[in-house]
């Protein structure tokens, strides 16, 4: 058990460090959220009551058209020079190589997040951090569901020449459960009140399917990647 | 002979269909408040069964496929998936009709509704996979993963009713209320409805089984005449 | 029969109905170009063969 978290330690360090080094998708991924909540704010009256009404499936549209440039890369990265292939042929299991992936795409996503947050209370003139701490749990377990299923889909993805398009034509679909109730509580927390009870189900659902679809996809990944 | 078998049995679904299209028009009661309108319903459920029973089928297939790497299996997955789409199609459009005459939307964002709606997308979308991926095992295995992953959105949509308050109304038949909440002869006529659906889903996935294997066989005699 | 909101239940029956028939139609008409493709490779090698 030890032995595959360091591995898959292992490859998300790698995946980070080359990110980090070249930050060629950090870049993109965060110039393309902040352009994104600037027109916005053109579009639309700046009226802080609207906003904040609408606060959270702003954010979250962002948030996953922004990931999906960093999911695209997450696999796409290693075609060249047959690094994928090497990363196959290592003695690593298929799932552990995913969980890495995983762990890096989460990361870097999650970064571009917390930049947005503040962006986005500049932009709009609206205090976002009052439950700070209840909405970077909702952001993480949100942002770990759009990891997995990106990641799991760039796996399926990863060959093909139309790939920019099918990922995110397969993975929006099924990311909407997860990305409706993060908007909803997104939506409750930054108007400045606590979690209702009646929203309460959609953490259950965040949770529950961060669990059921890591849980698929490790055990998946291996036959999509090595057949 | 198989051919003959098919052709029975298409044309069986189809009396079928007809004999309860009759009892459904003119045998039934009407119901108290909606006036005709409510017999949409026995082609907005059995519809819905048919196309659950479709991915059901297309999710083993997969599963079997990726054990046994038979593309019989995938033949079988791409075929019922295909199917269950239509089906799916019919269960969201009359769906809809009703819901524009009963509540005067044609659409609204409930949990049942979007999760319908979901699903018939993440299908799509492995349709759209599989003509991404030209070379034939890589597509076979892909898919197959991706149709095991679309089932939960199925399993979600059953669900959707029983954890949610929706739109969208509750469970009425017997088997999951446990209780007499729908007429004896309607829900007769539902399960007979799905049967008749099924029979027609099998001929339509014998078909399209028949016309997946001759397109493989076709791109196979493609490459060799223009390999020689 | 109740004639009440028959018109809808009409447009709804017609939906259905639509939409089978129209995946019938896909299926012949998936199945005739497939029949005129294998026609094309048996000429194609037929003239091969013949050549």
């Amino acid at each position: 058990m030890m032995l595959f978290l360091r591995q898959a330690w292992t490859i998300a360090a790698k995946d980070l460090r080359s990110e980090l080094r070249t930050k060629e998708s950090l870049n993109a991924a965060f110039a393309f959220a902040v352009t994104i909540l600037l027109l916005f704010s053109f579009a639309v009256d700046v009226d802080p009551d609207r906003i904040k009404e609408i606060s959270g499936g702003l954010l979250w549209m962002v948030f996953a058209f922004a990931g999906a440039l960093i999911f695209n890369r997450a696999f796409a990265r290693d075609l060249a020079n047959d690094c994928l292939d090497a990363l196959l042929a290592s003695p690593i299991p298929g799932a552990a190589l995913f969980l890495g992936k995983t762990i890096a795409s989460f990361t870097l996503v999650l970064a571009i997040e917390m930049l947005c947050y503040p962006v986005f209370g500049l932009l709009y003139n609206i205090s976002w951090a009052n439950h700070f701490w209840t909405l970077a749990g909702v952001t993480v377990l949100a942002t770990w569901a759009m990891a997995v299923i990106g990641t799991m889909f760039s796996t399926l993805c990863v060959n093909l020449s139309l790939r920019e398009i099918m990922l995110p034509l397969l993975v929006y679909p099924v990311l909407i459960p997860a990305l409706m109730g993060a908007m909803l509580l997104t939506t409750q927390l930054i108007s400045g009140q606590p979690i209702s009870s009646d929203n309460q189900i959609w953490l259950r659902v965040l949770a529950a399917f961060d669990i059921i679809f890591t849980s698929l996809a490790l055990l998946l990944v291996e036959t999509v990647l090595v057949g | 002979m198989k051919d003959k078998l098919l052709f029975g049995a298409g044309l069986m679904a189809a009396l079928y269909l007809v004999r309860n299209l009759y009892v459904i028009l003119v045998d039934l009661p009407d119901e108290a408040q909606q006036g005709a309108i409510y017999r949409i319903f026995f082609f907005h459920l059995p519809p819905y069964f048919t196309a659950v029973v479709m991915f059901l089928g297309a999710l083993i297939a997969s599963i079997q496929y990726l054990r046994t790497k038979d593309f019989k299996y995938d033949c079988f997955a791409v075929s019922a998936i295909e199917v269950g789409l239509a089906f799916a199609a019919m269960n969201l459009v009359t769906g809809s009709i009703w819901g524009r005459q009963q509540w005067g939307i044609w659409w609204t964002w409930d949990a049942r509704l979007t999760s319908a709606l979901i699903t018939w997308l993440i299908y799509a979308g492995y349709l759209m996979l599989r003509q991404a991926i030209p070379e034939p095992t890589q597509r076979a295995k892909n898919a197959a993963v991706l149709a095991i992953f679309a089932f939960t959105a199925v399993y979600f949509t059953y669900k959707a009713n029983e954890w949610y308050r929706t739109q969208h109304p509750g469970p009425v038949l017997t088997f999951r209320t446990g209780k007499e909440t729908i007429d004896r002869s309607m829900q007769n006529m539902l399960f007979h409805n799905t049967g008749a659906f099924l029979l027609l889903a099998s001929v339509m996935v014998a078909h399209r089984m028949r016309l997946e294997r001759n397109q493989r066989e076709v791109e196979s005699l493609r490459r060799f005449v223009h390999a020689h | 029969m109740d004639q009440r909101n028959f018109e809808f239940m009409f447009y709804g029956f017609a939906a259905a109905w639509i939409i089978l028939a129209g995946y019938v139609l896909l299926l012949v008409s998936r199945g005739q170009k497939i029949q005129k493709e294998i026609e094309t490779l048996k000429r194609m090698m037929e003239d091969r063969g013949s050549k």
